[in-house]
């Protein structure tokens, strides 16, 4: 019974952390730049998303104010200034430093220093039975409802349009461009798809840990260790890594409690020493 | 072309690395003897520096600073500086937000005129940061010739501004720290703490009181640093001496995200009483969202530490908190003129109801404040910490305070609940008061200054 | 192409060399005391980017993480302090540690590069991070060590500023001689495609690890400093704060200038310890800083400053009508045409 909840406590947590991977790694699929302000984006989101909520009570409205205010941003980040060093990874990667800086110590402003939790709805509070035990409502919904954003996404990449240009921007820029493609508007497009996903983690994940300055960086390594598992660019790899993650993070807490931290890290490592492009990544 | 390039470099840099070398030896000769000196000439000649030597001649600065300030502005009341030192940005900058409003709070009420002396602080930002604290200390002690430095927040900062204000021979006042070693096994008559108690302080009556409760087995879970395993050492080492069993323990690292694997083992430990030694902040109301999403309320006696449910995660986890206990020193919702007025003078001046931390510097200024009242004349650094161990406050807003020879606060414990207010806001309650709880409970101090610090290891079981 | 001194230039710059390190020498007799412990600051947050921009500048690998290594040499002469251990056991320990955690680092990121290397560090400086905070019985945890005393030599703090700036100084011209060396040659080779100097028959992964090793040992140095300056340690200086800063340094100096560092970590510390006095906002002023360097001036003040300084070269040649002396001799990050033809 304690194996089969931490099981659900890693898969709840997992399942916030594709939420917040995916975005992560379907910029990287595309524009080939790690997005390192997608903490930052997180943090924005779910500050949005906290107050809303609380403001008119319904977590839909908090989950789009939340979603539209980073992609609002993305939008402008992207327009005014990743497009200036477009093409040069590396300026663009330290450019999302700079803006994460930014957009922290301005929630800061505005939000203030006090941790701050979203303050669900009545129908999620508390527990339901599964049966042999009762188990939280809220992190069944986050497994249901990441599940959900998973399979649009799934469909969205592989059934429509739009998703087989990405596809085609992400195996070849310059051909994809060639066959009359707009690389640059599908480009914007992802890059603000990616920061709206970070707002959706954002006000998800307030339910489950709390805001607060420097709650950007550490959940931005839990992204990188996600993505740098599952291999940078792939969806379905950031799937695996974050059920990964996520359990072993929660089992290991209870059974290695001295090493709750390095169980994350040494998975990582031996993925960077034998395979650096991760277990579901192509080789770049 | 490679050689001839090589070549050419090789004699560039034979002849920098001479040069270097020739500055080095030409100059360690009269650096040793004269110059650098200059802020210290007076002292002890520099070239037979050995190391306390020098440290004695560091902290000797900052006499004359003090006698000349007193000097220029003895026309007046004579000028006191305090340097305020606190993390305004940086992951703790809402705390140590509140922690400047409580001094702010404080000289607002009562003027800057205390005694003879006129109260002036230098409001420096420490990031949270170890290193930057240490820095902005520096920059207090050396640039703005500071008498007293107050703060820092953080037991880390705390520990590392102390020692080197200690060498410097400046006082260091502490509101808010906790770190036990601060005024036991480090104990220094220049450092003294003026507002929060110690680490383990207040939970020696939690082991206590839960034993009288009639709970005999226990589970903890404490924040895995020094503070956390002094709370969990207070409260272990009382309700084992009683007799009480611990089932389990359990520490979790500061700033875990997800608390849900420990609620799932507190509620399945068989304990009858959960005693839970939070850092306060987001790790309070990440583990009070684990409370409500695994019903722990229903299944066990949970009882907080100081900062579990103090104001900082209250006003966030608001209804599901009702009708939990704690153990604390600050009760906001005691019936006594003095918290009345200052929660009134609080919700004035920025809204709502203060936190242990407004209260820790508020106290620490009123601490200050008295003990300038108390003396005369030129201020000498020892001087001025004795005068304040010296301050007996009949009431202050944790109730009546005395200073042990150890420089630690001796007062009142309480056992709190949480209560809604009329105003929909939440606020601890007193149900019971322990009087003058001292930093070693009613163990010999001897005993317990020869024992290890409390750890992981040694983690206070009878 | 001759960097002699017989050049104008060459003269020129030795002039400035000398001018530079006599200014340094001359701080502590001019400046009080908290202005020459800043200004030790900054020398050992400028060896900090150094080491970073020896990453950057010859194999074009940009860390973000190089103050997990600096903080693990900073831990291991902290502890081995406080377990009582003499002066040559702690840098003895903090000389190993340093090798190991730079081994670990070069092993985990030598078969990545670009964004992959960047990632990799971040996450293994995290680590350094994490671990520091939770194996809190050697380290302390969240309170790190404090207590630690430097060497009683150097106990006074200008006695302390001299042999950082001894070292620093010293740090440097070793770096300088290594870039110039057929290593640093073969370095940037690799930078250029790791393919063609593969199949020219370089061990490409084990010169990866070398030049890791190599900006390991140079970040260890700069965290003993640190320890020694702070008499302190605590997980805050493995933070990913601390290395971001000195990535920023590198970049606002210009990657793979000489002097590049120095001025980066003049500014950034300035930001952070002075401006953040009197602006409560500094971590956005440090972010606009940071964007519009990489927008306007991707090189850095220092790239910026060569650029300009090469352009009244050119003029000035021409007039001399010698085209010879263009390549400036500091210019060691963006002449990969010519060194590559001498590995070859």
């Amino acid at each position: 019974m304690l194996v089969l909840q931490q099981l659900l406590n890693g898969l709840s947590f997992g399942a916030l952390l594709f939420l917040l991977a995916s975005g992560f790694t379907l910029v990287f699929g595309l524009m080939r730049i790690a997005n390192l302000a997608h903490g930052a984006f997180y943090l924005l989101g779910g500050y949005v998303g906290v107050v809303v909520t609380a403001g008119t009570g319904n977590l839909a409205l908090g989950l789009l104010a939340g979603a539209i205010t980073v992609a609002i941003l993305a939008t402008g980040v992207e327009r005014v200034l990743l497009r200036r060093v477009r093409g040069n990874e590396l300026a663009e990667v330290l450019l999302t430093i700079g803006i994460a800086f930014i957009v922290a110590d301005i929630c800061l402003a505005i939000f203030g220093g006090n941790p701050m939790t979203l303050s669900v709805s009545e129908w999620l509070k508390g527990g339901i039975s599964l049966g042999v035990m009762p188990y939280p409502k809220y992190r069944l919904f986050i497994i249901g409802f990441t599940v959900l954003v998973g399979i649009a996404l799934y469909i969205f990449q592989k059934r429509s349009r739009l998703g087989a240009m990405i596809r085609a921007g992400v195996d070849d820029r310059e051909m994809a461009a060639a066959c009359g493609i707009n690389v640059d508007r599908i480009i914007s497009g992802v890059f603000v798809l990616g920061g709206a996903l970070a707002g959706i983690a954002g006000v998800i994940g307030a339910g489950l840990l709390s805001l607060r300055p420097g709650a950007d960086v550490d959940i931005l390594l839990f992204a990188l260790v996600v993505v740098i598992i599952g291999g940078l660019g792939s969806i379905n790899g950031a799937a695996v890594g974050s059920v990964l993650i996520g359990v072993i993070d929660a089992t290991s807490r209870v059974w290695f409690p001295e090493f709750s931290y390095f169980t994350i890290f040494a998975p990582m490592a031996l993925v960077l020493v034998l395979r650096p492009t991760g277990l579901f990544g192509r080789k770049v | 072309m490679l050689l001839h390039r090589t070549y050419g470099q090789r004699r560039q840099i034979a002849l920098v690395l001479g040069l270097i070398l020739a500055l080095v030896l030409s100059a360690c000769a009269p650096s040793g003897a004269d110059d650098p000196a200059e802020p210290e000439t007076t002292e002890a000649p520099a070239t037979t520096d050995a190391a306390p030597a020098t440290t004695e001649g560091d902290s000797e600065p900052e006499e004359p600073t003090d006698t000349t300030e007193a000097e220029e502005t003895s026309e007046g009341g004579t000028v006191v500086k305090v340097g305020f030192l606190s993390p305004v940005t940086g992951p703790l900058a809402a705390i140590g937000t509140e922690m400047k409003q409580g001094w702010e709070l404080y000289w607002e009420e009562h003027g800057v005129d205390a005694g003879s002396y006129t109260v002036e602080t230098v409001y420096e930002d420490d990031a949270g940061n170890p290193d930057t604290a240490l820095t902005k200390a520096r920059r207090l002690v050396e640039d703005e010739n500071v008498d007293v430095v107050v703060g820092p927040l953080a037991a880390n900062t705390a520990l590392a501004v102390a020692d080197y204000l200690v060498q410097q021979g400046v006082p260091n006042f502490h509101p808010v720290t906790a770190a036990d070693d601060l005024t036991q096994r480090l104990a220094n008559p220049l450092v003294i703490r003026v507002g929060a108690m110690t680490g383990s302080q207040a939970t020696y009556v939690a082991g206590q009181w839960a034993y009288d409760q009639g709970y005999r087995k226990a589970i903890t879970l404490c924040s895995d640093y020094a503070f956390g395993w002094e709370n969990c050492g207070g409260f272990v080492r009382t309700f084992t001496a009683a007799g009480g069993e611990i089932v389990d323990q359990l520490w979790n690292p500061l700033g875990t995200p997800d608390f849900s694997s420990y609620a799932t083992q507190i509620a399945s430990s068989g304990a009858d009483v959960a005693f839970i030694g939070s850092s306060g902040g987001t790790d309070g109301t990440n583990f009070m969202r684990a409370y409500e999403d695994f019903g722990l309320g229903d299944q066990i006696e949970v009882l907080g530490n100081c900062c579990l449910l103090d104001q900082a995660t209250l006003r966030d986890a608001g209804d599901i908190a009702v009708g939990l206990r704690s153990v604390t020193y600050w009760a906001e919702g005691r019936e006594s003129p003095e918290v009345e007025r200052f929660i009134e003078l609080y919700d004035e001046a920025y809204g709502g109801i203060p936190s242990l931390y407004v209260a820790n510097s508020y106290t620490a200024a009123h601490v200050f404040a008295e003990a300038l009242k108390a003396s005369e004349g030129e201020l000498d650094p020892e001087g001025l910490v004795a005068a304040a161990r010296e301050v007996n406050l009949e009431d202050s807003v944790f109730g009546p305070r005395r200073i042990d020879e150890w420089n630690n606060p001796i007062g009142n414990v309480y056992i709190t609940r949480v209560e809604q207010r009329e105003d929909g806001s939440y606020w601890n309650v007193v149900e019971e008061t322990y009087e003058e709880v001292s930093q070693f409970w009613t163990f010999d101090p001897q005993e317990i200054l020869d024992s290890p610090p409390y750890d992981r290891t040694n983690t206070g079981q009878q | 192409m001759t960097g002699a001194l017989g050049t104008k230039a060459g003269r020129f710059k030795l002039l400035g060399l000398v001018v530079a390190i006599a200014a340094g020498w001359s701080v502590p007799y001019v400046f009080s005391n908290y202005q020459v412990s800043l200004t030790t600051l900054i020398l050992i947050s400028a060896m900090l980017a150094t080491s970073i921009n020896f990453m950057a500048g010859n194999v074009g690998l940009v860390s973000v993480g190089h103050a997990g290594i600096a903080a693990t040499a900073g831990y291991g002469l902290a502890w081995s302090f406080a377990q009582g251990h003499g002066l040559g056991t702690q840098l003895l320990i903090a000389l190993a540690l340093t090798l190991v955690a730079s081994f670990v680092f070069g092993l985990t990121s030598m078969r990545t590069s670009g964004i992959f290397f960047l990632m990799a560090t971040l996450a293994l400086g995290m680590v350094v991070f994490g671990l520091s905070y939770r194996m809190s019985a050697i380290t302390g945890g969240e309170n790190g060590l404090s207590g630690i005393r430097r060497p009683e030599l150097f106990s006074s703090y200008w006695m302390y500023y001299f042999l950082v700036l001894v070292v620093f100084v010293v740090v440097t011209a070793a770096i300088w001689v290594v870039t110039r060396s057929p290593f640093g040659t073969a370095l940037r080779g690799i930078r250029e495609s790791e393919s063609r100097m593969e199949s020219l028959g370089y061990n490409v992964a084990a010169y990866k690890l070398g030049a890791m090793m190599i900006s390991g040992v140079v970040a260890g140095i700069a965290g003993v400093l640190s320890v020694w300056l702070m008499e302190f340690v605590s997980p805050a200086s493995a933070g990913f704060l601390r290395s971001a800063l000195a990535t920023l340094m590198v970049i606002l100096g210009g990657v793979g200038t000489f002097l590049g560092p120095l001025t980066g970590a003049t500014i950034v510390s300035w930001i952070e310890h002075v401006l953040s006095t009197y602006i409560e906002r500094w971590p956005t002023v440090l972010g606009l800083i940071f964007i519009v360097v990489i927008v306007f001036a991707p090189d850095g003040i220092g790239g910026a400053v060569r650029a300009w300084w090469q352009g009244r070269r050119r003029r000035s040649d021409r007039e001399v009508a010698r085209s010879s002396g263009s390549a400036v001799s500091a210019d060691m990050a963006r002449s990969p045409g010519g060194s590559q033809g001498t590995a070859e």
